[in-house]
C-alpha cells in the first residue's frame, strides 16, 4: 500500500467499522498471511472486521477510491491459497458476521451470515429433522461464506451433492460497492444462474454477505460397512458393482495399505496389515429398504474379492468405523514429519489406473505416497510424505505432484475436486483449459470485477504466462 | 410448434455439421451484425420477449451424437442437439436416467432444456437440470468455442459455466455439448391420488406432508377444466394432489401404507393408488401440461412453497376457468388461462399476480402468449432476482455485438 495517505485511509476504515474492528500492527496481521496453504505468505496491509453489508460496501468504496486491492476471508481453512492477499491490501474478515438470521422449515431454507461456522447450522437444526447437507471435514471451523467461495464438498457429496446444490440465493457486495440480491428462497429465477456462477468463484467475483441455503431432511436410518480387499482393483470393481446395482451410497471412501498401516499403529483398529485396500461404505434412506441395501452391498463386495466385510451393529460401532476414516490424517504424523496432499479427480472407473500411476510415481521419485480416496466421486487425496529439511525432496514432491495431477487430466479428470485453485494450482489451469476457455473466464471476471481490485492474481493464470512457479509443496492437509 | 411455423424472423436457417462450423457461422454473423437464433427442438420459441430483429437460425439438429457413455461412472457426454427421448432411450438399457422430464421429449433437445432451465414434475425429489450439468461446451457471441467443468462429478477448477449458461436462454452462448450426471432408474414406482373440495384445505396437508418420513419424489397439485376432461383418469372437479413415490418394492409398500395412514389420521380417508397404465397417463399429462391445448396465455410462477395457495386463489379470481398445475413441493405454479385477461398482462400480471408472487419471494414469467399483446420486459419477465447492470455486463462480455437471441431477455 502506498505510504502517502495511508494514515488517512486507515482512519477512514476505522470510521467505517470502529477502532476495535481494524488491525494494523505487524504482529496482529501475521495471523492473516496465509490460509491452510502455508507455502506462500503475504500479510495484508490492514485487516478489518465488518459487522454489516453496509460497512463492507463502504470499505469497498474506500478501497476503490484509494486504488487499493481487497479480498474477503472466512476462517482461513481453505487449502489452495484462496485467501492469500497477493500484493497486500485490505483483508475483509467476515467472522464477526456470524448470525443465523432465519430458519424456515416449512419452506426448507435458512438464511445465514457468511461467518457462520458450517456445523453451527446443523447444531441449530438438531431435533428439527433437517440438516445442512454439505459437511466438509473442516466443518467445525470453516464458515458457510467460505464454503460458498470454494464450493466445498465432503464425504457425502456422492449422494447429496456439493455446496452449489444447496445454495439458492445470496446478498453480495459487488466490486463497485453496490449491495445486490441474487436469487433467494424461491430457488428459481429466470435468466443465467448467477447464484451458481458465484459459488466456487473463490472470492474473485463479489463478497457474499448473506446466504440462503437449502435444508435437507435427515435420512430415517443408515447402515455402515467396512470391506477389506486384497487389491485396489478389487475394491474399485466392488464400487462399480454397487453403483451398477442402482445403489448410490451416502458415502464411499477408500484407504490404501500405506494409510492402513499408519492407522493400525496409531489406533489398533485390528486391520490385517497385509490388506491392500479398505472401503468404508454407508447407505442411508428409509429404514424399510436399508437391510436389503446392506445385504446387497455385502454380497457385491464378497463377489468382488473382499476378504471380509464388517458391519456396524450399533451407532457406537458405526462411529468406530468412521473414526478410522476421520483419523486418517492424524495418523500420518506417525509416518512422516511433512506431507503434501493433492486433490485430483478421475472418473470413478479409472481409479485402478490412477492408483498404478501413483505407485509408479512413488517408485520413480523414491517418495512414500499413501492414499485416501473419496472413491465414490473419483476424488483422490494422495499424500506425499517427505522431509521438509531436504531441499531435494521438496523438488521431488513438486515434480511427483505434477505428474499425478497431469495423469488425472489425461484420464479425463480435474486438478481439484474440492480444495480449489487459489494460487496453488494456477499453473495447472492452462493444462486443463484452452486459451479460449481461460479468456472467456477472464471476461466473466471482468464483468464482475472490472478493475481487478477484488482478490487479484487468483485462480486464472495471467494471459500469456504459465502461472506462478512453485518453490515449495503444501504441507497441511484435510479432507 | 414446428420449425416451419414458428414466430422467429429468420432470413436463413443453417445446420452446421460440427462445432467448428457453428463457431465460424457465429463469427460471420458477429462481423456482419446479423442476429443469431439458436434452434434446438423449437419447443420453447414462445418463451421470452419477441426477437428484436431479423437474423439467421442456427439449428443444432446435426449435433445429436453421444460422445461418451462410461456407464459405471454414471455420466454421459452428448452433443446438445440430441433429443430428450433419444437420450432416455440411450440410458434406459443401462437402467439409468436423467430424471428431468420435459414436454415434447421427442423434439426437445438437451441443449434447449439447459438453456431454458426446464425441469419437470420430479424436481421435488430429483432437483432441477442445474444439478445434473457437470461439463459444458458452447460458442459465445464472438464465435469463440469455450468449455467449463469436465467429465467428473466433482470438480471445482475454474468458473462454473455449467451453471452460468443454465437458464441463459441462448443469450450468452450456443450450447454445443454437455456432460451430465445420471441417476439409476428406481426398481418400482407408485402414485397416490387425493382429492380436496376446497383449496383452503390443501396448505395444511402440504405442511404435514413435508414433515412426513415418507417423502415423495413429486408433489403435484392440479385443478381446472383441462384436468376434468381427462376421461381415462379418475379425476373430479375439485383439487387433486398426486404424490409420486419410488424405491424398491419393500420401500414402496412402506411409503404407501405410511402415507395412507397419515392421510387417515388427518381425516382424509380416500387415497387412490393408481393402476400402472393410469399412472403413466397421468405423469404424461403432468409433464405435457405447460404446452398442451391452445391456451391464450400460459404463465409460470416460482415462489416459496407455502405461498402457492394464495397465488392460485388470485389466479382463479382473474380467470375462474383457468387450469392449474403446481409443483407444490417447490412453489412452482403453472396457469393456463381459458381466455386472455380482460385487463391484459399489465392488469393481470404486473398489477395482480406479480405482487402476490413477490410477497412470497417469487416471480411470474410468461411461458406463452400466442396473441403477442402487452409483451413488455416487466410483463413477460417480472422482477428477475438478479442485478440488471451486472447481467448487462455479463451479456456484453459474452456477446459484445448483441447477436445472440437479441431482444428476448431483459438486457437493456
Amino acid at each position: 500500500m502506498a505510504t502517502s495517505n495511508t494514515a488517512s485511509f486507515v482512519d477512514q476504515l476505522r470510521s467505517i467499522v470502529g477502532n476495535d474492528n481494524v488491525l494494523t500492527s505487524a504482529s496482529e496481521r501475521l495471523v492473516y498471511e496465509c490460509d491452510g496453504f502455508v507455502v506462500e505468505k503475504n500479510s495484508p496491509d490492514v485487516v478489518v472486521f465488518p459487522t454489516s453489508s453496509q460497512q463492507i460496501s463502504s470499505i469497498v468504496q474506500a478501497c476503490n477510491e484509494a486504488d487499493i486491492p481487497f479480498l474477503p476471508r472466512g476462517a482461513g481453512t481453505s487449502l489452495a491459497g484462496g485467501c492469500l492477499p497477493v500484493g497486500g491490501g485490505v483483508m475483509i474478515v467476515l467472522t464477526r458476521m456470524n448470525k443465523i438470521l432465519e430458519i424456515n422449515l416449512r419452506d426448507r431454507y435458512a438464511v445465514v451470515q457468511p461467518g457462520v461456522v458450517n456445523i453451527w447450522l446443523t447444531q441449530a437444526l438438531k431435533g428439527s429433522g433437517y440438516h445442512y447437507a454439505p459437511d466438509p471435514s473442516s466443518q467445525g471451523a470453516c464458515t458457510i461464506g467460505g464454503n460458498v467461495a470454494t464450493n466445498s464438498g465432503g464425504p457425502h457429496t456422492l449422494k447429496y451433492g456439493v455446496t452449489v446444490n444447496h445454495v439458492i440465493g445470496m446478498e453480495a457486495v459487488l466490486a463497485d460497492g453496490s449491495i445486490e440480491l441474487i436469487g433467494g428462497p424461491a430457488g428459481e429465477t429466470p435468466g443465467p444462474d448467477l447464484v451458481g456462477a458465484m459459488v466456487g468463484s473463490e472470492g474473485t467475483l463479489a463478497i457474499v454477505t448473506r446466504v440462503w441455503v437449502r435444508l435437507t431432511r435427515n435420512p430415517q436410518g443408515c447402515r455402515t460397512m467396512l470391506g477389506i480387499f486384497e487389491s485396489v482393483k478389487d475394491a474399485t470393481h466392488a464400487i462399480s458393482a454397487i453403483i451398477g446395482a442402482g445403489i448410490i451410497p451416502a458415502a464411499l471412501e477408500m484407504m490404501d495399505q500405506g494409510i492402513l498401516v499408519a492407522l493400525e499403529e496409531a489406533f489398533k483398529f485390528g486391520f490385517p496389515l497385509d490388506a491392500k485396500a479398505i472401503l468404508l461404505i454407508e447407505v442411508d434412506g428409509l429404514e424399510a429398504g436399508l437391510d436389503e441395501q446392506r445385504d446387497a452391498v455385502v454380497r457385491l463386495c464378497e463377489q468382488n474379492g473382499a476378504r471380509e466385510v464388517q458391519q456396524a451393529a450399533s451407532e457406537e460401532e458405526r462411529l468406530k468405523l468412521w473414526k478410522c476414516r476421520k483419523q486418517a490424517f492424524g495418523a500420518i504424523g506417525r509416518l512422516s514429519s511433512s506431507f503434501c496432499t493433492q486433490d485430483g479427480v478421475v472418473p470413478r472407473t479409472k481409479l485402478p489406473e490412477i492408483f498404478e500411476t501413483i505407485q509408479r510415481v512413488s517408485e520413480k521419485y523414491d517418495l512414500k505416497i499413501v492414499n485416501v480416496f473419496h472413491a465414490g466421486d473419483g476424488n483422490l487425496h494422495p499424500i506425499l510424505l517427505f522431509d521438509e529439511r531436504e531441499p531435494e525432496q521438496i523438488q521431488k514432491v513438486l515434480a511427483a505432484s505434477g505428474e499425478i495431477l497431469e495423469a488425472c487430466l489425461d484420464a479425463g479428470g480435474s486438478v481439484s475436486g474440492e480444495h480449489g485453485i487459489g494460487v496453488e494450482k494456477i499453473r495447472y489451469m492452462n493444462k486443463m483449459f484452452s486459451d479460449s476457455d481461460l479468456e472467456v473466464m477472464r471476461q466473466l471476471r471482468q464483468a464482475f470485477n472490472p478493475d481487478n481490485r477484488l482478490s487479484p492474481d487468483k485462480m486464472l493464470p495471467t494471459a500469456g504466462a504459465c502461472g506462478m512457479e512453485q518453490a515449495h509443496p503444501g504441507r497441511r492437509a484435510a479432507l | 410448434m414446428s420449425i416451419d411455423n414458428h414466430s422467429l424472423p429468420l432470413l436463413e436457417t443453417f445446420s452446421p455439421a460440427d462445432e467448428d462450423q457453428l463457431a465460424a457461422l457465429v463469427a460471420d454473423c458477429q462481423s456482419s451484425g446479423t442476429a443469431v437464433y439458436p434452434l434446438g427442438g423449437c419447443t420453447s420459441l414462445d418463451y421470452g420477449l419477441p426477437p428484436s430483429r431479423e437474423g439467421h437460425g442456427i439449428s443444432l439438429a446435426k449435433l445429436d451424437q453421444v460422445i461418451d457413455f462410461p456407464v459405471r461412472d454414471l455420466t454421459i457426454t452428448v452433443q446438445a442437439g440430441i433429443t430428450m427421448s433419444s437420450l432416455a432411450e440411450t440410458l434406459a438399457p443401462e437402467n439409468l436416467q436423467l430424471p428431468i422430464r420435459v414436454p415434447d421429449p421427442e423434439r426437445a433437445t438437451i441443449g434447449g432444456v439447459v438453456a431454458t432451465n426446464c425441469s419437470g414434475p420430479g424436481r421435488y425429489g430429483y432437483g432441477t437440470i442445474r444439478d445434473y450439468v457437470i461439463g459444458i461446451t458452447a460458442v459465445n457471441g464472438s464465435g469463440q468455442l469455450f468449455h467449463g467443468g469436465g467429465r467428473v462429478v466433482k470438480n471445482v477448477a475454474g468458473y462454473d459455466f455449467c451453471k452460468l449458461l443454465t437458464g441463459s436462454l441462448g443469450t450468452l452462448g450456443l450450447i454445443t455439448q454437455l456432460t451430465l450426471k445420471l441417476k439409476p432408474i428406481p426398481p418400482a414406482d407408485a402414485t397416490l391420488l387425493v382429492e380436496f373440495q376446497q383449496l383452503a384445505n390443501v396448505e395444511p396437508t402440504l405442511a404435514w406432508l413435508m414433515e412426513s418420513p415418507a417423502q415423495p419424489y413429486a408433489i403435484q397439485l392440479f385443478s381446472g377444466p383441462a384436468w376434468a376432461a381427462q376421461e381415462s383418469l379418475p379425476l373430479t372437479a375439485g383439487w387433486q394432489l398426486a404424490l409420486g413415490l419410488c424405491g424398491s418394492e419393500t420401500e414402496l409398500e412402506w411409503l404407501c401404507s405410511q402415507l395412507e395412514s397419515e392421510f387417515s389420521q388427518h381425516g382424509i380417508k380416500l387415497v387412490t393408488r393408481l393402476q400402472a397404465d393410469q399412472q403413466e397417463e397421468l405423469w404424461q399429462q403432468l409433464v405435457q401440461f405447460p404446452v398442451s391445448g391452445d391456451a391464450p396465455l400460459v404463465i409460470q410462477a416460482s415462489m416459496v412453497a407455502s405461498g402457492i395457495s394464495e397465488f392460485i386463489a388470485a389466479a382463479r379470481e382473474i380467470d375462474s376457468e383457468c387450469s392449474i398445475q403446481a409443483h407444490a413441493g417447490n412453489g412452482v405454479v403453472i396457469v393456463r388461462f381459458s381466455e386472455y385477461p380482460a385487463d391484459g398482462l399489465g392488469g393481470a400480471l404486473v398489477g395482480s399476480l406479480q405482487p402476490i408472487a413477490m410477497a412470497a419471494h417469487g416471480n411470474v414469467t410468461v411461458l406463452s402468449n400466442p396473441g403477442g399483446s402487452d409483451m413488455t420486459t416487466r410483463s413477460v419477465w417480472g422482477s428477475v432476482h438478479s442485478p440488471l447492470p451486472l447481467l448487462d455486463r455479463i451479456k456484453h462480455a459474452f456477446d459484445p455485438a448483441n447477436v445472440l437471441n437479441p431482444g428476448r431477455f431483459i438486457y437493456t
